[in-house]
Formats: C-alpha cells, structure tokens, sequence
C-alpha cells in the first residue's frame, strides 16, 4: 500500500471515540493509511469514517469494525466480530481470518472479503456491493437481501437466501438448504469467468464450480399463491 | 358488508357480522386481512376511565389564561452536544416517506417547525423535502436500514433505534406494492411495486447484551452530538424499558396497542401488546427503581388523542407525548372531501382504514401524484399546527387547574381512577373512596 504517509495509533492506549475522532482526522488530513495495533477485538473501531483512507488492523477486531462508513479500504490481519463493514457505502475490506454472525449486514456499495468463512445471517439486507467468503457461511446467509451479490466458496447452512427481493448468490460448496422464494439458476459462462477471476484477484482458491441461487419472485407479490414458500420459512 | 340486514337483526355476539365478513375474506383471500389506522377495539381500557382532580381550597389554581405554564422538554441535557429541545411536549410520530405521501411529509414538518417539535422519519430514510421542512428531525434507525447513511444520521436532530412499535409488536412493517412508487424503490433499494415486507429485528445485533455496544456505534457515528433513544412496542414493557436504561439511551420511546400504522395483519392489531395507559404505569415504575427517571426521557404514544390523554400520559411518568393518527386526521385524514373516492374503496369518511390500498382520497397515504396533490402542504401545516397549539391549551388547562406551573409538574395525585381496573394498573386512587381501602375490607 502506497501513501504519502502512515499514521500508526495504539488502540490499546486510547478510547475507541478516540481512535474513531485519529482516524477521521488522519482522513481529512489526507495521510493515506492509519495502521491500527493492538485491536484486541474492542468493539466500534472504525466508525463513520466517510473520507478516502486506507485502515490496516492488526489483530482481531471486534462488533462493526469500519462500519457506517464510505469510500473507505481496510485490512483485517485477524478476524472480525459480529456486523464487520455494517452499512459501508463505497470501499473495499479484506478480513484475513474469519469473521462471525451478520458479516457485511445492509452494504449499501462495496466490497468485503472475508478469506476464512463468515457466521450465519451474513449479507443480511444486503443492498447493494458484494460479500466475498472464502470458506463457508452459516444459516440464513442472505436473507432479506434486496440486491448485490454473495460469492461463498465453501459450504453453507440452511435457508440461504431466504425471502431475498434481488441479487445473486453464488455458492462453490455444499448448500444445507436454500430459503423461501428462492431458485437455482444457471450460470453463463462470462459470469464465471468473472467469478474465478474475482477471487483470483483476492488469492483466494476457487472450487471447482458454483451453483447460483436468486430469487424466484414468489415472495414480491402477497398472495395466495405463497403460502407454500411461507410455510417452510424458518 | 354488501346483502348486511339494514336494521338490527338477531345478531350473533360470537358470529358477528364483522366475523363473518373476515371469515369469508380470508376464505376469498388466502391469507390474513390487512389495513392501516389501529386496533378498532372498544374494550381497552383508556385515558377516559381516569379524570383530573384540579385545585379547589386544598390546592390553589393557576389563573387559567394569564399564569405561565411551562411546556418545555430537553432531551439529552448534559449527555450530548446538542439536545433535543421541545418547545412543548410532544413529537410528531414516525411515519416513513412510503407510507405517507411527500405532501404531507412536508406538512408536517411545517407544523412541528411552527410550533417547536420535531417531526421524524419512519421507516424508509430521510427524504430531502422533510429535512427541509423540518426544522427538528428525528431519524428511525430501523431492521430494514432503508436509505440509512451515515451523512444522513449526521444531519438528525435525535437518533430513534426502533425495536418495535405497539400496532404490531414483534413483526416488521408492510408497505403495498401499491405505495412502493420509483422514488420510494429507489430509496429502500426495492423492486418499483413489491410488496415490501421489512425484518422484525435489526440484521447485526441480537437481544439486551449487544444493544450498548449498538448505542456506542450509533453515538460514535454522530460524533455524540445528539440524542439516541430506543423505541419498542408496548408488550413486556417493564423489563424491557430496564433492559433499555442499562443500554445507556438519552430517552425510551414506546406506543401501547392503540398505536396506528399505515399496514399491518388486522388480526395482530386487536391482539397484541397492551394499552397504554397500563404501560406508562409500568415503564414509569422501572425508570423509578432504576433511578433514572430524571435522566431518561419517557416518550409515550398510542391512542392519544387530545390535551387531556396528553396531560394525563405526563401525570403518569411521560415526558412527551407522540401523535401520529391525531396528527394525520388534522391534516386532513377521514375528511368527508371526495367522498365518492372513498366510497369507490367501500368505505366512508370517519370509518376508512384503507391506508395500505395507496388510494388515499386526502393525499396523505398515497404515492399516486393525482392525489398527492389534492393536500396542500401550506394548508395541512396550519390545520396541524393549530391542532397543536389546541392540544398545547389543553395540557396547560389542566396543569394550571391543579395548580401547577409546569405540565411536568402533574402526576397521579392530580387523577382519580373511575374503574378499579385503570386504578388498580396505574395506582392511580379510585373515585369515591378518598384514598380508603374498598369498604369491604374496612367493615
């Protein structure tokens, strides 16, 4: 990572107000990445950030690292607990171990990577950008999703996608089961292509295919008709 | 209600018409009604069974129309940068852009601006046209996160974590595909004419234990400048509003089962949560054994209708009270104009609950531009202002009849209960009896 200069903050000496208040700061100030030590998965670390920087934690982070927050890159040499990139708008984060329940909830833009696998309800009423997850990821992945997409390379657990609106998931492993209203579609090729290369980019190993889910329309609409997806919602 | 005998017939209390009628709509249907407006139940008990005992020679009261009496709130006083001030005690309700139309979003932020309240959002983000018009905004942060960004929160007046809400505890919110127009699928991320169903609790955190960690988030993301509060639905009200204060809120927010809403299953708003007069009692009782009556704002909706439900929610524990329906039907709701529109949806002024069809015939509920612009938003401003000021008179009428000089001044000493049940839940003493034990455990 390139920039003019790096601001290198202790959060084990300050208080997360005042790590958030460094990093936007550093962020108007126009230093290009603030490297965060001793994280020690303390809660809220990252807040708000809405100026272009680069976040590189070193550590575990805690619930909503970099959340509610835009045109914002992070690095994450640990995991993540609970709602990592909650809200983001526009940027990119890379979680290099695993992150817990509701990875990426409500994205409005972006990217999260996370290159171990996420917890269940991730994606959840994902609104937009994308959640990448190199392993696999737990029950009710995508539920309420409205739009955007989900690449998950591992296995999944049950009702993914359940009562999605839009979007697309693609799943390269075993699938516990899909939700209500939801479809498996092909893929074309060119949509794989991009897929491998997606993940080629982020080094993470591809399987060998996917399955794609999205949704079947049969929750748009409140009828009589969706009584027989309804009844099976978990 | 077609083929119904005209007059009164041998009617069946347990197969009543109206039982008839939804058992057939339903066997129509496929699945359960819905409807806007609230709990149409006539056996709740209400702010009718308690009645205000002004000052006689024990209690000397207020000149009536010349003595001060203060109606000012402050929400967050020394716990943020810039609290919430209410010239008088009482808020305009959230209701989303969606459910309502843009007129009468401005509308009412027109009025709470003229009077110095605060208007708020609902559930579908910030519309551009209400912060403009609003002068005191607070903004819901919902399960559904619609439109929710941070430049928004920033611009709030006071952040509203809505956990629920008294139409329909425990279940999210309806909007027809009817109301979901462009604009408001564009701004909720929808398909244009879905019928949208939102989550009942929030996508990144669950239960009591996460919630501070969730008000931290939010206050970081406001730099903590202005408030937070947290909003539920009136059903187990006394742990929940303890579970609330230990979160570290500046004021709780809640509706009892009286609460409107402009969609929800028919059969969820006559059978769950509780009243609300029985669930000020509580909340106000935990606040109490928490110590934090003073610091935490109790702000109470659902069913309040004029000046003396108001005053009597403030006699009871509220600090502010919140309108919605009153507001709505000020601005013009059940007005017996276009009342062939009305009658082409099979109802009538003063009985409609069609605000899920979009076919508003006032233009309040409706995302239909024909009828959006049959409300004016300069003239449904001054109609709800001047419901304010008239509601603002009436609190003030009897807190200066109890001889208080502050509305907040009142409390269950100024009331009397007129049923052992409204006493009996909010301790409230029952007429007739002087503050004795019932006689029949005296002789």
């Amino acid at each position: 990572m390139s920039g003019k200069a790096i601001l290198t903050l202790d959060s084990n000496k300050l208080s997360v107000h005042e790590v958030n208040l460094a990093i936007r700061k550093a962020a108007k100030d126009g230093i290009k990445t603030v490297e965060l030590l001793n994280p020690m998965a303390r809660h809220n670390l990252g807040v708000a950030i809405t100026d272009p920087i680069h976040l590189v934690y070193k550590g575990d982070v805690g619930y909503y690292a970099v959340s509610l927050s835009d045109q914002v890159s992070a690095e994450i040499h640990g995991s993540a607990g609970w709602g990592i990139g909650d809200n983001l708008i526009r940027g990119e984060i890379v979680v290099h171990g695993n992150a817990a329940t509701a990875a990426a909830p409500s994205l409005r833009g972006g990217t999260v990577v996370v290159k171990g696998s996420v917890g269940p309800r991730s994606a959840i009423g994902l609104k937009s950008g994308e959640l990448i997850v190199g392993g696999g990821a737990g029950y009710m992945t995508g539920f309420f999703m409205q739009k955007g997409r989900i690449v998950i390379c591992g296995d999944t657990g049950d009702a993914i996608g359940d009562s999605m609106y839009q979007g697309a998931i693609y799943v390269g492993g075993r699938i516990g089961s899909v939700g209500s209203g939801c479809r498996f579609v092909d893929i074309a090729g060119p949509e794989r292509d991009e897929l491998f290369a997606t993940l080629e980019r982020y080094k993470i190993k591809a399987p060998k295919a996917f399955q794609k889910v999205e949704s079947d329309r049969s929750l748009w609409h409140f009828d009589k008709k969706e009584f027989e997806v309804w009844k099976d919602v978990l | 209600m077609e083929g119904r005998p005209l007059k009164d017939a041998n009617f069946s209390g347990i197969w009543s018409p109206e039982t008839i009628e939804a058992i057939q709509e339903k066997a129509d249907l496929g699945r359960y009604q819905i409807r806007g407006q609230a709990t149409k139940r006539r056996d709740l008990p209400s702010f009718d069974d308690l009645v205000f005992v002004p000052a006689g020679l024990s209690r000397m009261p207020l000149e009536g129309y010349r003595e001060r009496c203060d109606t000012k709130v402050t929400i967050g006083e020394g716990r943020v940068k810039r609290p919430l001030v209410l010239d008088r005690p009482i808020m305009i309700a959230g209701m989303s852009f969606g459910a309502l139309s843009v007129n009468a979003k401005r509308a009412l932020g027109r009025a709470a601006t003229k009077c110095g309240i605060s208007t708020c959002t609902g559930d579908g983000g910030m519309h551009p046209e209400e912060r403009a018009n609003s002068a005191k905004l607070v903004y819901q942060y919902l399960p559904s996160r619609y439109g929710l960004t941070p430049y928004d929160m920033r611009k709030a007046d006071m952040i509203e974590v809505v956990c629920g809400q008294g139409a329909k505890p425990g279940t999210g919110g309806v909007l027809l595909g009817t109301k979901v127009s462009a604009e408001v699928a564009r701004m909720r991320d929808l398909p244009e004419g879905v019928d949208q169903r939102t989550p009942s609790r929030h996508p990144d955190w669950m239960g009591a234990d996460d919630l501070p960690v969730k008000i931290q988030q939010i206050r970081e993301a406001v730099d903590y400048e202005v408030p937070v509060s947290v909003k539920v639905g009136a059903s187990r009200i006394a742990d929940d509003i303890k579970l609330i204060a230990r979160a570290g809120v500046d004021a709780i927010v809640f509706d009892g089962m009286e609460g409107g809403t402009a969609a929800s299953p028919t059969i969820q708003l006559d059978h769950t949560g509780i009243p609300t007069i029985a669930a000020i009692a509580e909340a106000a009782e935990s606040l109490r054994d928490m110590g934090l009556k003073e610091d935490i704002k109790l702000i109470v909706g659902g069913g309040i209708r004029n000046g003396a439900d108001a005053a009597k929610c403030i006699a009871l524990g509220a600090d502010v009270v919140y309108i919605g329906t009153a507001a709505l039907i000020a601005l013009g709701c059940h007005r017996p104009i276009h009342v062939e529109d009305y009658h082409r949806m099979g109802t009538t002024p003063y009985e409609c609950n069609h605000c899920h069809t979009g076919l508003c015939p006032v233009g309040i509920t409706t995302q239909y531009p024909k009828l959006i612009e049959r409300l004016d938003p300069d003239e449904g401003a001054e109609r709800v202002a001047n419901f304010l000021n008239a509601m603002t008179m009436e609190i003030q009428l009897f807190a200066r009849a109890c001889g208080k000089n502050r509305v907040h001044d009142l409390d269950g000493n100024d009331m009397r209960s007129l049923t052992i049940e409204a006493s009996m839940m909010t301790g409230v003493p029952m007429v007739g009896l002087n503050g004795r034990v019932p006689a029949w455990r005296t002789y």
